[in-house]
């Protein structure tokens, strides 16, 4: 009785409730529709970053990535790759070689990172082929020819085809070693260091260069499945100590971009909290002009017997109502332009945020989690915004109510 | 001797502090019987509302003490105090009784479904007091759609219902014209003598008084004469 009694009272005031439910469900839309983009922006991140270079996780030999020791190669490689090879959803995976080194022409010198790799493996992996915007890729896993990014180039005034020498720190003696190249293509992957301070050539060569035969320092690999969070799904166990080798999640290759999520959530639940905040002060006022206006009322429900808490309760009820009302409109709102905008996308690109420039449009991913968790935070903060107005009406006393109306 | 279905004791009730303290009853002893038929009449701010709600509990004594069927109000709670009034005390006002979104039927229902009356004795006592007050057929209509008086009779058949041992109704007729106001008197009359139903009521208007069987009359907040015609 008193729920339907709260409906009702609910529709006395149609404008009123409409507008209500349509301040909860606009906060609601809005709220929903902001997160699925920052999700998207957050999906694009990290799809950036793992695969232009990184991958969804890496195996280096234990202590590698503080220094890039050049001697700190990974420990029983075919032990290891027999490992991965077993593994039931790794998809694809790239070894290499990384080492600090420096690449002159006859104008000057960088220091540079290169990586030697083997262009067939690490077209699977990441996206330097694609990412070519003069020349060509690397033609093969040994040979002379070189890439790096178009920053470098411009840097240095390079043309495609000129010889470049690069200078590195051998894996035996420590001795410097030098090797000749050539320039065949230029990329552009849109990540600033891998455009200002990078090149990649092949992998026999540096192995040879380096005194590595065999050997690698780093093999990156690809799930076929994230999980939520954005780790793997089916990851591969980590080597034990013993093994001499490490492996990392990008989440630990990136913790720069992990935090920047994190952070990216948190002031999600903040905006959140302030949204529904203003939303709920909003419902509040509603909520004492109908106590107001029916105060009269209240008093005869009260008079004839219903108790301080039952005519409290009906006034969370009808708020319950309202919520729920609020909360179901909205979200079919954030549904509709979540698709819409999924349809068309934000285009972002060029747009540079936190060293990475978007490469591609953002689409909205929705996550199901917060489709459920949203609405029952509005529905959560309409029945608190109506607590007040319950607590007036618990205490007023009838004969007080009854007194509001002049006859 | 007959049963006391209300009985208070040098009733005083008084509004405000000092200076503007307000005298609205003083020293006032009224017993009401079962059975009795009771106006309650006196100028304009002679203390008659002030009384009803204090009988009622709906307004505390500032002394004396109050018993209604036995039970003193003063110390209860606003819980129990409703839940007494639900059980025991059936209420009219003058206008504006009925809850507008609910519909005649449900007004009727609404003291039982507080009361936990199983649904079939429900419905069969609203259709008997719809019938009693002469609206059958209109228990779906909503009390916009209903005249003055209908109104007030729905009222009364709200009131009844639940079975109280004494119905309060202050100026139940003030807002009907005096021809309606006769006719709902007369229909109070009929419940007060078919089911021995107690009603204790006030009043303005004379040919309402007329009707009474017992008459109490206040004036400054004293009871000046009470005389059972
Ligand atoms: N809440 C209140 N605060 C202050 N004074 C009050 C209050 N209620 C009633 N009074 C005063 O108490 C006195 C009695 O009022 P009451 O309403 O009982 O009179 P009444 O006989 O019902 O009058 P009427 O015929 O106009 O309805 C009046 O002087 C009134 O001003
Ligand atoms: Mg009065």
């Amino acid at each position: 009785m008193l729920w339907k009694l709260a409906w009702r009272n609910l529709w006395r005031n149609r404008t009123r409730t409409w507008l209500s439910a349509t301040v909860i469900a606009i906060g609601l839309m809005a709220l929903i529709f902001v997160d699925t983009m920052v999700e998207g922006m957050s999906v694009n991140m990290v799809k950036n970053a793992t695969d232009t270079i990184m991958g969804h996780a890496q195996i280096h030999a234990q202590g590698f990535r503080d220094e890039y020791d050049v001697k700190l190669t990974i420990n029983n490689l075919d032990v290891m790759l027999t490992h991965l090879r077993d593994h039931p959803d790794l998809k694809d995976m790239s070894m290499r070689v990384v080492t600090y080194s420096m690449l002159s022409s006859a104008e000057g010198v960088e220091p540079i990172l290169t990586l030697g790799i083997d262009p067939e493996e690490e077209k699977k992996l990441s996206k330097f082929d694609e990412a070519i915007i003069a020349g060509d890729y690397i033609s093969s896993v040994s040979g002379g020819d070189l890439i790096l990014g178009w920053k470098l180039a411009e840097k240095m005034e390079l043309r495609l085809g000129e010889r470049l020498v690069l200078t590195a720190v051998d894996a035996e003696s420590g001795e410097m070693v030098q090797e000749l190249f050539r320039l065949s293509g230029i990329y552009k992957t849109g990540d600033n260091e891998m455009d200002a301070s990078m090149a990649l050539a092949p992998r026999e060569t540096l192995q040879h260069m380096l005194k590595l035969e065999g050997k690698i320092h780093e093999i990156a690999m690809r799930y076929a499945h994230m999980n939520e969070k954005g780790t793997p799904a089916i990851p591969v166990t980590k080597p034990d100590k013993e093994s001499g080798n490490d492996l990392s999640l990008w989440t630990e290759l990136m913790p720069a971009m992990q935090a920047a999520l994190q952070l990216t959530d948190q002031s999600m639940a903040i905006m959140g909290l302030i949204l529904f905040f203003i939303v709920a002060l909003g419902i509040t006022n509603t909520l004492l002009m109908g106590l107001y206006e029916r105060m009269f009322e209240f008093g005869i429900i009260k008079s004839i017997g219903t108790t301080p808490w039952q005519t409290a309760r009906l006034m969370v009820y009808e708020a319950f109502c309202l919520g729920v009302f609020g909360s179901i409109v909205g979200l079919m709102l954030a549904v509709i332009v979540t698709i819409l905008f999924a349809k068309y996308g934000i285009d972002y690109t060029g747009i540079e945020y936190s060293g990475i420039t978007f490469q591609e449009k953002i689409y909205p991913s929705i996550r199901l989690e917060r489709l459920v968790v949203y609405p029952f935070w509005s529905l959560g903060f309409t029945l608190v915004a109506s607590l007040y107005p319950a607590f007036k009406l618990w205490r007023i006393l009838p004969v007080e109510a009854l007194r509001k109306r002049k006859f | 001797m007959s049963e006391i279905v209300i009985a208070s004791k040098n009733v005083s009730k008084h509004f405000g502090e000092g200076e503007a303290q307000v005298h609205a009853l003083r020293e006032v002893d009224l017993d009401i019987n079962i059975g009795d038929f009771a106006a309650i009449v006196g100028p304009s701010g002679s203390g008659k509302t002030t009384l009803l709600n204090i009988l009622c509990g709906l307004d505390k004594v500032s002394s004396g003490d109050i018993q209604v069927s036995g039970r003193s109000l003063q110390d209860m709670s606003g819980s129990e105090l409703a839940k007494f009034r639900r059980e025991h005390i059936g209420l009219v006002f003058q206008a504006y009784n009925l809850i507008p979104v609910l519909t005649v039927m449900e007004n009727i229902e609404y003291v039982m479904l507080l009361q936990n009356v199983p649904v079939a004795e429900r419905k069969e006592r609203v259709e008997k007091f719809l019938t009693e007050v002469g609206l059958e057929g209109k228990g779906n209509r909503f009390p916009v759609e209903l005249s003055g008086g209908q109104q007030q009779r729905v009222a009364i058949a709200r009131a009844m219902v639940s079975h109280p041992d004494i119905i309060l109704a202050d100026e139940p007729t003030a807002n009907l014209d005096s021809e309606t106001g006769v006719l709902l008197l007369d229909m109070m009359r009929k419940f007060n003598e078919e089911f021995q139903m107690t009603f204790v009521f006030s009043t303005h208007d004379p040919q309402i008084m007329e009707r009474a069987k017992r008459m109490v009359t206040l004036t400054d907040g004293h009871i000046v004469s009470d005389e059972i015609k």
